[in-house]
């Protein structure tokens, strides 16, 4: 993301305004400065959210996620990336949904009848399938988890998870690989 | 581990991230290794993710209906949660402040109302005394109505 350096904060927020930019003007009461980053951000928020949550709640939990980041956005102190930032803050609200569903001893992943009801285009087999894996993605130790959703719901490079985990590309690979092979372990 | 292993490990992390490379890129739809091998179930999992969840591109219209149903649902919150004038001045969870202020002051009170009665000498001024001795019983009343008070708007919910 480029900083514009010709805008400042009392210009109205435009596309083309960096993170930093577009929060700093929501912190001066530009509030519309948060719906481009909202627009920004939306895509990766939601794949991240449909790989580990029910089809049918996904918008629901994308919904509180940007809803606690409109909250939390005053107090952002900018001590990391915004995207980092809201990727940290999407695994707790997904971590907090599972936990909400524990409390009320409702099943961890929905059941299938309730995703075969979701008119979702799919079929009935692939949305098994999904739910299988997004089943065996949860029980994955986090670093695990991480790097396959870097790599597959955020489409990101090895060498640009490497540059985000601090790794080195080698590094990023083999833990890519044993992450895969635990996955493999749990569907089987 | 021996050098042997840990080149073998290598080229498995390389030739795997190859071929995720390949398959995101919609290049590649079936393993490309001997059936039998390592790196066969690895791709056979990897081509499973793969379908199982197809890029889900969200369309600009797509983008701000739900950005219509965020604003929605947190105007919905908001009534739904904001409290009273009252509730959020004595909300002592949220303000400790306050609680410790309206305390201060209830001691403050007392110790006012009460001091006479620790200064007199004794006898010589008997409607002073007698003024005192009256208006700690209700200095004391007051201030336990201010604790009640205090705690019945601090309670949770």
């Amino acid at each position: 993301m480029t900083t514009n350096y010709m805008q400042t904060t009392s210009s109205p927020p435009t596309q083309d305004a960096s993170d930093e930019l577009l929060i700093q003007q929501f912190k001066d009461g530009r509030k519309e400065a948060f719906d481009l980053l909202y627009h920004r951000h939306l895509q990766k928020v939601f794949n991240r959210v449909r790989y580990v949550v029910p089809e049918n709640d996904v918008e629901d939990v994308t919904q509180e996620i940007f809803i606690a980041a409109l909250k939390s956005l005053p107090s952002f102190r900018g001590d990391s990336q915004f995207g980092t930032w809201l990727r940290t803050l999407t695994n707790h609200k997904v971590a907090e949904f599972y936990r909400r569903r524990t409390r009320k001893q409702e099943p961890q992943i929905a059941p299938l009848s309730d995703a075969m009801a979701q008119l979702t285009g799919g079929s009935s087999q692939s949305l098994e399938e999904r739910i299988y894996i997004q089943r065996a993605l949860q029980s994955l130790p986090e670093n695990y988890r991480e790097v396959i959703l870097l790599r597959f719901a955020e489409d990101l490079q090895f060498n640009e998870i490497a540059e985000l985990t601090n790794q080195n590309l080698e590094a990023t690979k083999s833990l890519f690989r044993r992450a895969i092979a635990a996955l493999r372990t749990h569907l089987e | 581990m021996s050098p042997t292993k840990q080149h073998n490990d290598l080229d498995l992390d390389n030739q795997l991230a190859e071929f995720t490379d390949q398959v995101m890129e919609g290049k590649m739809n079936q393993t490309a290794s001997p059936q039998d091998g390592e790196l066969s179930g690895l791709e056979e999992t990897i081509l499973r993710l793969n379908r199982s969840f197809p890029p889900a591109a969200l369309d600009d219209a797509s983008s701000k209906q739900m950005l219509v149903r965020l604003k929605a649902r947190m105007r919905r919150e908001e009534q739904v949660v904001k409290p009273s004038f009252w509730r959020r001045l004595f909300d002592i969870q949220a303000n400790p402040q306050i609680g410790m202020m309206i305390a201060v002051v209830a001691v403050l009170v007392l110790a006012v109302v009460a001091a006479p009665m620790f200064t007199s000498t004794g006898g010589t001024s008997v409607s002073g005394t007698a003024s005192s001795s009256a208006s700690l019983p209700i200095a004391a009343g007051l201030v336990v109505i201010l604790l009640m008070v205090l705690l019945w708007f601090g309670r949770k919910k």
